[in-house]
């Protein structure tokens, strides 16, 4: 790109020639106004692009607050500002709300249902960056109505996909290549997750970890301007406050690393076994009939219902009793009441087709099983531990990782929303933990299970991670040969070619520079020029491409194009033969890997 | 990733786009504004209401309302201080200890020189048993800041590490306390006067509660209870001139009070005390006769014995040995002898004395005349008049 010439270019553009009489100002004058960028506001497709994310950064996080603000409104009319609402609203405002919800999501907004990470990996991998904008006003509407109802979801998921969609219609606005809108949508989904969180890095890892898989340099530049911006959107209407005011953190003594062991094993049992509860009634339930879809929300509310009747925590979000949770206000034995009763609650909401996401609900669950298990230690050696808030805490990242299977941004999210570091050490514990269990008994993530039951065949980035990478030192053979160096003389040449079973010889070059010669080369080479010629000579411009042992074989498959044998050489000194390669030795190399 | 320019139609159409993409921008922002506006000011009034309906509750000795009421306003504003103090108090009054304690310290780190959270704190450790680290918080709280009138707060937390550090048996740390207490109290705060002399009393300094009840007394005088108890202290003091003076006063002012049995024992102890000062020759004279009558007849119906009493009549040893003291001294002493003779005066009413030291151990507290010489020995304990 050439960005200077840009301007001189673009003057080039037709100037319009109507003028508005009335005011003075010209139509000339307010194009000359948008023109002022060919003159002055030269910026390349890439910095434009840059600031298309901060732009989508800002609409998404203004989007997310009024979401935010939306369901609370909904709360205040629907069940009033109690936390605990009054009983014949807890019994009916969920249900009646389902039946709403059901309508406008069969009626009006089918795109809103759904898991909205897979809507936007869906965007990505199949529609070519395409979120229809129905989807932003559909997930608005309903979610806010969902969990404004007392529904058990969050508006994390929502709100990614909601900065998906935005960041979509703005591309296509923008008449983006397909390649460049299959971008947006992931930066749109950071923006989005970013401000639901109020935790920038941990959605940045978010979307790398679980949409796109890949580190792309570019991505990232884009993806972390609007996840800043959107959050820094939230924090400036709503607050710098982190998602959860956490206690203090020192580790009471090493034994208490253990607890946090034990925490991971039940932490990584419970999301095991709330992935399967959810992975088995969304595929029963959605078997059933067209019509059940109107009212399974409903009942799936009026199950809530009932159980709120009892324990109203486990409606809504329940942000404010995860704080609670993390401020030891809750016994042990409440605290795992509470975990128990999500985890139903949230299952029926969720597997009902209900809008809404699962990572407030996962977040609400880990907090209290982690403060359950702290409180248990607690109680029985209270020597070894500190209090229970650091267990709540850390159950958040435990649940995280092992139910949404992303271990990276379950430890970062952590750290980002204590700004405590020395608390990740027990968190990295139970969440390496946590996510090995439910990773042995089931093998397929909890988002590619949702897919495939959708009828997606989304890629699996958590298969992408495992996948083995082949590389050259996984291929390669030993030499067949000794080299020929380039003062060896064409006689040298041949009698080492009557000795090899290889077709093609190597030669080196006192520069490290390498060539090949053909047998057959070799034989007309020779009855053409004397004997002692030296092989410098007759290859004064040939040059092979050098390989190294620890590249990727998909890499060496662009080079090895038109070669029949490739030369492996050490990355500490390319005149050290290390190995051959061939393209058939690749193909035997994957053949072995399968 | 690079981006090259498709042409530079679609570049020109693509900035007209960005650019015109702020209209849009704007107006979401308008609306953002104006919904985060009114969704703070509906959170304030929230965090208000709830706030007051948990100040109320409490008020009512509804603890464990206030505290949903403390709870549903903290959801609302989890940042706010003193919702959170509210909120504590209220789990405090309702038993819920830890969960009280876990609120307080997570004030206690934002404020840990709070007069008010270190207060509550020490509360909460005194509930748990654990009292060097009430007394900590106590002593923090002392030392801490208070929003309103401090020094009233402040005398209000000594006077309840003191009551704390007496119950564990700290007397002196306790009577320390209280010290300071009484230099800071206003002069015009008649009520924290008379309290700290109450304590005082508590604390065994009498004299001290005196001049605490006298300071009291000096802003309402006729107050026929502190009056009351301002004799006591001074009974308590062995100061009976000054106990018969607030105990007369109390009687005049409460003259249907029928317990006036302080001020008559004060009377009689004032009326027969021959040691006193100012006294003539005469009348100690007179008064270490009546005394020493008096001893010997208290010894002969304690022990049940005439004059010459025998060991096999089971006598405690101290009191046949007081008995033959007596049998001695009674030959010498006589209404003359003891005009005449200060040193014969000095030796018999170190045995009345005695007698009576002796009799409240073994036949129990004397009434009347006895238990003023009783109360007379003891004041002059150790003085040799």
């Amino acid at each position: 790109m050439n960005d200077r010439s840009a301007p001189i270019e673009e003057t080039k553009m037709p100037s319009p020639e109507v003028n508005s009489p009335s005011t003075g100002i010209t139509k000339e004058t307010g194009r000359r106004w948008f023109n002022v960028g060919p003159r002055s506001f030269t910026l390349s497709e890439g910095n434009l692009f840059l600031i298309l994310a901060v732009i989508i950064g800002l609409f998404s996080g203004m989007a997310v607050v009024c979401f935010r603000i939306a369901i609370e409104w909904v709360r205040w009319s629907l069940l009033g500002s109690a936390l605990a609402p009054p009983p014949l609203r807890v019994l009916f405002v969920p249900a009646g709300a389902g039946l709403v919800v059901a309508f406008l999501v069969q009626r009006f907004f089918r795109v809103a249902r759904g898991s909205g990470v897979n809507q936007t990996k869906a965007a990505v991998y199949v529609f070519d960056g395409y979120v229809p904008f129905r989807a932003v006003i559909g997930k608005f509407i309903v979610c806010s109505i969902a969990i404004g109802s007392g529904q058990s979801l969050g508006p994390e998921d929502p709100s990614l996909q909601m900065g998906a969609g935005i960041a979509s219609a703005l591309g296509r606005r923008l008449k983006l290549s397909r390649d460049k809108l299959r971008l947006l949508a992931p930066v749109g989904a950071a923006a989005g997750l970013a401000a639901a969180f109020n935790a920038p890095i941990s959605a940045v890892l978010f979307v790398i970890e679980e949409v796109i898989g890949t580190w792309s340099a570019g991505a990232l530049g884009a993806i972390v301007l609007a996840a800043v911006s959107s959050a820094l959107v939230m924090r400036t209407f709503l607050g710098s406050e982190p998602m959860f005011r956490v206690p203090p953190y020192t580790l009471a003594h090493p034994a208490e690393l253990l607890a946090y062991a034990v925490l991971g094993v039940v932490g990584g049992v419970l999301s095991l076994a709330m992935m399967r509860i959810v992975a088995y009634f969304r595929a029963r339930l959605r078997a059933l009939p067209e019509w059940t879809n109107y009212v399974q929300p409903a009942i799936a509310g009026l199950l809530i219902g009932l159980v709120g009747l009892r324990i109203p925590q486990a409606m809504g979000a329940g942000y404010p009793y995860v704080d609670q949770a993390l401020h030891n206000q809750y016994t042990w034995e409440i605290l795992a009441v509470l975990g128990f009763a999500k985890i139903l609650t949230s299952s029926l909401s969720f597997v009902s087709g209900t809008p809404g996401g699962m990572f407030a609900p996962t977040l609400f669950i880990g907090a209290m099983i982690g403060g359950s298990v702290g409180g248990l230690e607690h109680h029985f050696f209270p020597a070894t531990s500190a209090s229970v808030g650091p267990f709540a805490l850390v159950g958040i990242g435990t649940f995280f990782a092992g139910f949404l299977r992303v271990p990276i941004t379950s430890v970062f999210m952590v750290v980002e929303t204590t700004g405590n570091y020395s608390i990740v050490l027990p968190v990295m514990i139970s969440n390496t933990i946590a996510y090995l269990i439910s990773r042995k008994y089931q093998d397929v993530a909890l988002f590619d299970l949702l897919a495939r039951q959708d009828g997606l065949e989304l890629p699996s980035m958590e298969e992408q991670r495992e996948t083995v990478v082949l590389r050259v030192e996984d291929a390669m053979r030993k030499p067949e040969s000794l080299p020929l160096q380039a003062s060896d003389t064409l006689a040298r040449a041949l009698e080492i070619a009557g000795t090899s079973p290889e077709d093609l010889l190597f030669v080196r070059f006192p520069t490290g520079r390498w060539a090949g010669l053909l047998k057959k080369d070799l034989l007309t080479e020779a009855s053409n020029r004397p004997k002692d010629t030296q092989l410098r000579e007759v290859l004064s411009s040939a040059r092979l491409p050098v390989l190294h042992p620890d590249q990727r074989l998909d890499d060496v498959l662009r080079i090895i194009q038109g070669h029949a044998l490739l030369p492996v050489v050490s990355r500490a000194g390319s005149r050290r033969l290390e190995g051959v390669i061939s393209l058939l030795d690749i193909l035997i190399a994957y053949q072995k890997s399968t | 990733m690079t981006f090259e320019p498709t042409n530079i139609a679609s570049r020109y159409f693509q900035r007209r786009v960005l650019l015109l993409s702020l209209i849009p921008l704007a107006l979401l922002f308008l609306l953002t504004v104006t919904l985060a506006g009114t969704y703070h000011a509906r959170e304030e009034v929230l965090v208000r209401e709830w706030s007051q309906k948990g100040s109320e509750d409490l008020s009512a000795g509804q603890p464990s309302r206030a505290f949903e009421d403390f709870r549903n306003a903290l959801s609302y504003d989890p940042n706010n201080d003193l919702v959170q103090l509210l909120l504590a108090e209220a789990l405090l009054a309702d038993g819920r200890l830890p969960e009280a304690r876990s609120y307080l310290v997570n004030l206690w780190d934002r404020s840990p020189g709070s007069g008010k959270v270190n207060y509550d704190l020490a509360h909460v450790s005194m509930r748990t048993g654990d009292w060097e680290q009430a007394v900590r918080y106590f002593q923090t709280a002392i030392y801490g800041s208070w929003d309103e009138d401090p020094a009233q707060q402040r005398n209000k937390v000594r006077l309840e590490l003191f009551e704390l550090l007496l119950a564990r048996g700290q007397t002196s740390e306790a009577q320390a306390e209280l010290a300071s207490v009484a230099a800071d109290i206003p002069p015009e705060d008649a009520t924290l006067h008379e309290q700290t002399g109450r304590l005082f009393l508590k604390a065994g300094l009498p004299g001290k509660a005196v001049t605490e009840y006298e300071a009291a007394l000096r802003n309402n005088p006729r107050q026929p209870q502190w009056l009351e108890e301002a004799g006591f202290a001074a009974f308590a003091a062995g100061d009976y001139a000054k106990a018969e003076t607030f105990l007369a006063r109390a009687a005049r002012e409460n003259p249907s009070s029928e317990d006036h049995e302080l001020l008559r024992t004060v009377r009689e102890v004032l009326d027969d005390d021959p040691l006193r000062a100012g006294l003539s020759n005469e009348e100690r004279a007179q008064r270490s006769w009546r005394a020493f009558q008096q001893g010997l007849a208290r010894l002969q119906e304690c022990t049940g014995s005439n004059a010459d009493p025998q060991p096999s009549q089971q006598i405690p040893s101290d009191l046949y040995s007081l008995l033959q003291d007596a049998k001695g001294l009674k030959g010498r002493v006589s209404l003359q002898s003891l005009r005449k003779d200060p040193d014969l005066r000095n030796e018999a009413m170190q045995l009345v004395f005695h007698i009576e030291e002796s009799t409240l151990k073994t036949c129990g507290t004397p009434t009347g005349t006895d238990h003023a010489l009783l109360l007379i020995g003891k004041e002059h304990a150790g003085n040799n008049p």
